[in-house]
């Protein structure tokens, strides 16, 4: 009988499907080191997930290359299992359950977004799995107090306070006039709060405070209470997405505005995708390759970003390169602790006081990085439209000074 | 005993011994339970009624906010755990969780269904293309305004109460997959006694022509009205389950996910068969171990297996997998064919 097969083949279908994902990876097979990640490959996060995922891949082949990491007299090699989150905070709680209670992963690496952050963070926490995430600033991931949890990035508020207490020296110390858009998304509302902080200390007042969606694609009613209101600095964030409008859509509307604080330039490539319209962008980053930290794996920055281009075919934005950073605080918490045991590893993770190409790495109680400062760039173009990123912040490793304020469209 | 009672008896068992049998899939067995009540209660309206809304998933988000708002506010102030992200942190212990968690879905069942008592007077007025648009509006409506609610979490996000510290780590999840497995039994009884009786066949008569119906002297409105309320009913309770469950609920993607979820529970209650009792059970549980399945096993292709999976439905099930089986073996549904004129119609042709 016909339905008899089909139901025969469903149930068998249904019994692989089970028996192949019970087979678990141990953390620890032969000499692999295993770690979990969830990823953004689909979704709003989709590019950024990629930079992540190439970050944490280099990093790793790097790491086996030159020798792996020793445990306990023996060598082992690292390995990362990962599944796509689809830029879904539900589907990144579920995924970490699934790599810790079904693949057995012991060991995890985080996701892109403070989100996918904040919906992972319980589930390792829960089964006191170890995580090193390089993608999760929002600055209440490190006041819950999360054990298993390190962030090797600085938390979200401080990404652009800089912005505004420069904007306030250069405007003689007085407070400036502030507007503000952002998306409605765990990390760029923990950038507004710095910013909202920052306004507070310096005495500086927020004239326009507007929220834009997430998939954001249009924020051209925002830029046009800007032109009506002229205020001193226009501060944007929303990832990608939202660098990318916001520069296309000020460019469309000519709209002047004396400073222009942003997240996300590097990643967005914002100076490739849009050449000299992008100029000025003032841009908060973890990193940039200039700078002169080292570490014996990547050598430097500038190292870093030509072999990752060589790999990858686009200069690494910090998304990449906080990722890579994340295996190199694993392979010496692991040979620090010289065993795969969840506790002592994570003892090990907490007493990390290391360098590496991508900055100092020390953690706080809350799990944050404390050792490493933001710098912010701008986007400045030479006369035959070549764009590049500068430092202009802090001034130990500044390249080119700050161009303040942004000539008006009429005179560019 | 019948042969219904052994059945029924048998799910009831497994389902029980589920958790048992498969430990380390409770979170995905879960979610298996959340999405059968999602694609019965889609059912009421989709296939019953005729109606075919999206908005479902409103009752749903709602549910979820709700439950995890109670369950917070009872305790503690609920601006100061969602400020800032949810910067504070406070403890609940576990008789507080578990009684804000009770108290919680309760009003995610209720508010819900109130709420649709009242929209559904002014948005059941509508048919057809209209009802669908009108619904998904408010799904996405919903989704953004709740973005911009700075008390519960607006683009921050909500983080639900950390499951209390009860003898065993193991204890979450099968606390959580008792909860969804009773709601889904609940479900599933009350819409199965709801079908046995009037109250269906007025569905039905709507469906099927609803002016006819009203000219009939049935008062439509009400029994619309009353059908989405039963809805939201069980969809809010589903979602205050997935809200504990998946521990974090961001507006848009998480509870209000018309994209997702929306969208899963009108496909499950197709695969299975709209207009059926047992169709969305069974689509539901298909549509779960294939997307399991895919996800798995073709990183990065899932949604192109899930849009090879949905062609498929739609070319060679149109009717669904119950309808399908109906039309096959149609004296199992206890239809009687006579077969000598089943030929006859088919040679005259």
């Amino acid at each position: 009988m016909k339905i008899k097969n089909i139901i025969i083949t469903f149930v068998s279908a249904i019994a692989i499907l089970f028996s192949t994902s019970v087979v678990s990876f141990a953390k620890v097979v032969g000499d692999k080191i295993i770690l979990g990640a969830a990823i953004s490959l689909t979704g709003k996060y989709s590019s950024n997930g990629v930079h992540t995922q190439n970050g944490y891949n280099m990093a790793v082949d790097r790491i086996n290359e030159m020798g792996g990491v020793k445990v306990g007299g023996k060598t082992y090699k690292f390995d990362i299992i990962y599944y796509d989150d689809e830029s879904n905070p539900k589907r990144a709680a579920q995924l970490a359950e699934r790599l810790i209670s079904q693949d057995g992963v012991e060991f995890m690496l985080g996701p892109y977004s403070s989100g996918l952050t904040k919906a992972i963070a319980p589930v390792t926490e829960k089964y006191g799995v170890p995580m090193v995430e390089a993608n999760g600033a929002s600055r209440s991931l490190f006041t819950k107090g999360y054990k298993y949890l390190f962030a090797v990035l600085a938390p979200a508020n401080l990404y652009l306070d800089v912005a505004i207490e420069t904007a306030v020296a250069l405007n003689g110390g007085k407070g400036v006039r502030i507007a503000q858009a952002f998306e409605q998304d765990a990390f760029s509302q923990d950038v507004r709060l710095g910013i909202l902080d920052a306004a507070e200390r310096t005495g500086s007042k927020i004239i326009i405070d507007d929220k834009l969606p997430k998939e954001l694609n249009d924020m051209a009613a925002t830029l046009a209470k800007v032109k009506a209101v002229k205020p001193d600095v226009l501060v944007v964030s929303g990832h990608t997405k939202g660098a990318l409008t916001a520069i296309r859509q000020i460019a469309e509307m000519k709209v002047d505005v004396p400073m222009l604080a942003m997240t996300h330039c590097d990643a967005a490539k914002l100076s490739k995708q849009h050449g000299k319209n992008s100029q000025y962008a003032l841009c908060a980053s973890q990193w940039h390759k200039t700078l002169t930290y080292k570490d014996d794996f990547f050598k430097d920055g500038m190292t870093y970003a030509a072999d990752f281009e060589k790999l990858f075919g686009y200069d690494p934005p910090y998304q990449s390169a906080e990722s890579s950073a994340a295996l190199l605080v694993f392979k010496d918490a692991f040979e620090r602790a010289n065993t795969f045991d969840q506790k002592k590893v994570r003892d090990a993770l907490a007493a990390t006081n290391m360098q590496t190409f991508y900055g100092n790495i020390k953690f706080a109680e809350g799990g944050q990085n404390v050792d490493k400062p933001m710098v912010l760039f701008q986007v400045m173009c030479d006369d035959a439209g070549k764009c590049e990123n500068k430092v202009v912040a802090p001034l130990k490793w500044a390249s080119a000074e700050l161009i303040h304020p942004i000539p008006k469209w009429s005179e560019r | 005993m019948n042969k219904n009672t052994i059945l029924y008896g048998a799910i009831l068992i497994f389902g029980i011994a589920a958790p048992f049998i498969f430990p380390a899939f409770k979170v995905q067995l879960s979610i298996l339970c959340i999405l059968i009540i999602l694609a019965i209660t889609w059912n009421v309206q989709g296939g019953e009624m005729g109606y075919n809304t999206f908005g479902n998933i409103l009752f749903y988000g709602l549910g979820m906010y709700l439950c995890a708002s109670v369950q917070v506010g009872m305790f503690f102030p609920l601006g100061e755990w969602t400020e800032g992200g949810g910067e504070k942190t406070f403890v609940h212990t576990p008789a507080q969780f578990f009684q804000g968690f009770a108290v919680g879905l309760a009003v995610a069942a209720v508010v819900p269904a109130i709420i649709a008592g009242l929209i559904g007077y002014s948005i059941l007025g509508l048919r057809g293309h209209y009802f669908a648009i009108c619904t998904l509006g408010l799904g996405v409506a919903a989704g953004e305004i709740s973005g911009g609610i700075e008390i519960i979490g607006a683009g921050q996000g909500f983080t639900t109460p950390p499951f209390p510290n009860v003898d065993r780590l193991e204890a979450r999840g099968e606390f959580f997959y008792f909860c969804s497995f009773i709601v889904l039994v609940f479900t599933f009884l009350a819409v199965k006694a709801i079908y046995s009786t009037r109250f269906k066949l007025v569905l039905n008569a709507i469906r099927d022509n609803e002016d006819k119906a009203e000219a009939m002297g049935i008062q439509t409105m009400k029994y619309k009205i009353i059908g989405w309320m039963i809805s939201a009913f069980f969809c809010g309770l589903a979602g205050g389950i997935m809200g504990g469950l998946v521990g974090y609920i961001d507006s848009t993607d998480v509870a209000f996910d018309g994209r997702e979820m929306g969208v899963f529970m009108v496909l499950m209650a197709i695969l299975g068969g709209k207009g059926t009792l047992w169709g969305p059970v069974i689509g539901a549980t298909l549509f779960h171990i294939f997307k399991e399945g895919f996800w798995t096993f073709f990183l990065g292709w899932q949604y192109v297996a899930l849009g090879v999976l949905i062609v498929v439905i739609v070319i060679y099930f149109p009717e669904g997998i119950m309808g399908w089986l109906r039309e096959k073996y149609p004296e199992r549904f206890g239809e009687v064919v006579d077969e000598a004129d089943r030929k006859a119609q088919v040679t005259l042709k």
